[in-house]
């Protein structure tokens, strides 16, 4: 008999499909790998949400563990496309900036941070207590965090966004220095390290060029 | 960027062209005849390459391998030419492999291209060989703008085209995927014909048992040295038994060299597939398309193809004539910057062992 989780999986409707949806199970893997995977993912998803909220970063609220049956279940994010929301960009990439650091401040590490699994939500769904801004910046899918307090995590959390930003969006070098500023002035005197660490990080990868 | 359809900067040619590739970066050496037609269809006139052997347990070393491609490039030229049916004086450019590879392999090709373009006057177009893949790939499979996962002995790259730039959006942080699985065919002295992976994978057939081996993915990055230690320590195991055999009735609790191939393709493969789906899940591209040799292995195209069905997409995959290095995609990659205008003068015609896939600028694609 199928547990109540997984019927009730099979009684939702899909809403979209990211990398780590949150029936984490992956036919293409081993059913052994890929069941000591998704036990860790799932557990592991739902502890960083968990220390998030508590530290104030906002990401979407846990509803239910099935950490067996690879099923988590959480708050849908109500949300709008971009241009909805007449945010001007430096804004967003401010607010982009602030809530990495909340979380890095927090020694939660995305492990998957792309533009992808950033949401605003929608002014209709809550009460923002900004008085100018009607939205706020909404972190999700954390399947492949983890806890750390290193700064060698923290930067490599950073260059996954950088280089998903710079293969997808034109232009991305001012939008990503403004983010790091953001970030900068949120980490306050951890920044200055994690930016030494990043300039590293950047230079690794297989036959990077060996001049300068 | 979505809604905006650049049309295409490259041309359907005023005449077919004719391109001939040679490619030496590895163990192998390959030669191919490509034509373009003036309908903007491609053709694979000829394709041939010798592969440089060594015994069980020994890798290639530059110097012998440089040496082989010596020997062999003028036969291998010389077939591909007859094949083709043209001779040299046909041809609009010689295009050969500029990097990444080994530096004395290299050198010895771009040595023939150099004489070769004297020779004839014609002139000479240096490929990037990574960008070589991926431009044989798309036009073998006809995928349009895939994900590339491009997978080999020296290389491990998830790649999305972005704004004439073939991105890298993860990489192998130490060695390469198939140099993982080569070496440890050569600790479990498997043989290197037709390829140390190639029986790695009729091995891992045999295998029932999946070991536990580190899982490795460090952001968008995967590494593999640290499961090349592992999985060969595992052949110290007390429970090890190189013949693959229990000593007796009672001995069950057995690990066999099939087991390790085994586990240690699952285990990378997955960590590959899973790389590649969240590169997807960024761009929002349903295609993925796998070039390089270990795309030949159909284990990884099947945990692909799983992966690719369970978000509605679709694999490309190829087989080894040209999953595996070859001269037509050098020739097939050379024409297409050829076309747009770009030659490699006789006094630039160097060759570079660091040479990353998103140092060239792809001028033929919107």
């Amino acid at each position: 008999m199928a547990s109540p989780s997984l019927a009730l999986i099979s009684a939702s409707t899909l809403i979209s499909q990211g990398a780590e949806a949150h029936r984490f199970r992956k036919g293409y893997r081993h059913p052994t790998l890929d069941a000591s995977l998704t036990r860790s993912r799932v557990a592991g998803e739902a502890r960083a949400l968990l220390r998030c909220l508590r530290s104030g970063v906002n990401v979407p609220g846990v509803r239910m563990v099935d950490a067996s049956e690879g099923i988590l279940g959480i708050e849908q994010v109500e949300s709008d496309a971009l241009e909805e929301y007449e945010i001007p960009v430096d804004v967003l990439m401010q607010l982009i900036g602030q809530e990495i650091a909340k979380m890095h401040l927090a020694d939660v590490i995305h492990g998957d941070l792309t533009t992808s699994n950033m949401m605003l939500r929608h002014p209709s769904s809550f009460k923002s207590h900004h008085p100018t801004l009607r939205t706020e910046l909404v972190l999700i899918d954390f399947g492949l965090s983890f806890y750390s307090s290193l700064i060698e995590d923290k930067a490599v959390d950073l260059y996954v966004l950088e280089r998903a930003f710079s293969s997808t969006h034109p232009d991305s070098e001012p939008l990503f220095a403004s983010i790091l500023k953001a970030y900068g002035q949120g980490m306050g005197k951890d920044w200055a390290a994690i930016e030494r660490r990043l300039d590293d990080v950047r230079l690794r990868g297989r036959k990077r060029s060996m001049v300068g | 960027m979505p809604g905006r359809v650049r049309s295409d900067p490259l041309k359907n040619p005023e005449r077919p062209y004719l391109a001939i590739g040679l490619e030496g970066s590895a163990n192998k050496f390959g030669a191919g005849v490509i034509k373009h037609f003036v309908d903007g269809t491609t053709a694979v006139l000829s394709n041939i390459r010798h592969t440089y052997i060594t015994p069980p347990g020994e890798g290639f070393q530059p110097r012998h391998t440089a040496l082989h491609h010596r020997e062999w490039a003028l036969q291998i030229i010389q077939e591909c030419l007859v094949k083709a049916g043209v001779s040299m004086h046909d041809l609009d450019c010689i295009c050969y492999t500029k990097g990444p590879g080994m530096g004395a392999p290299l050198q010895s090709v771009a040595l023939v291209a150099r004489t070769l373009s004297l020779l004839y006057n014609k002139p000479l177009v240096g490929v990037n060989h990574c960008v070589g893949h991926i431009e044989m790939g798309r036009e073998v499979t006809g995928a349009q703008n895939p994900v590339v996962l491009y997978v080999s002995g020296g290389n491990t790259q998830v790649i999305a085209y972005s704004r004439q730039c073939y991105r890298i959006f993860g990489e192998a942080l130490d060695i390469a995927v198939g140099n993982c699985l080569d070496r440890f065919a050569r600790v479990i002295n498997l043989s290197n014909d037709p390829a140390p992976g190639y029986n790695i994978e009729q091995e891992a057939k045999k295998g029932k048992r999946l070991l536990p081996i580190p899982y490795v993915t460090k952001g968008m990055d995967v590494s593999f040295s640290g499961i090349l230690t592992a999985v060969e320590a595992l052949t110290t195991d007390k429970r090890f038994r190189p013949d693959g055999q229990p000593k007796n009735a009672n001995d069950e609790d057995i690990i066999t060299p099939a087991d390790l191939c085994f586990s240690l393709q699952e285990t990378v493969f997955a960590m590959l597939v899973e790389i590649t789906e969240r590169a997807m899940a960024h761009i929002g591209s349903k295609e993925v398309l796998i070039v390089g040799g270990v795309g030949a292995n159909e284990r990884l195209q099947e945990m692909m193809g799983v992966m690719a069905e369970e978000r509605g997409g679709k694999v490309f995959a190829m087989d080894e004539r040209f999953c595996i290095d070859n001269g037509i995609m050098i020739a097939q990659a050379g024409l297409l910057s050829f076309r747009m205008g770009f030659e490699t003068p006789i006094s630039k015609s160097t060759c570079t062992q660091r040479f990353r896939t998103d140092q060239v600028h792809v001028s033929w694609r919107a």
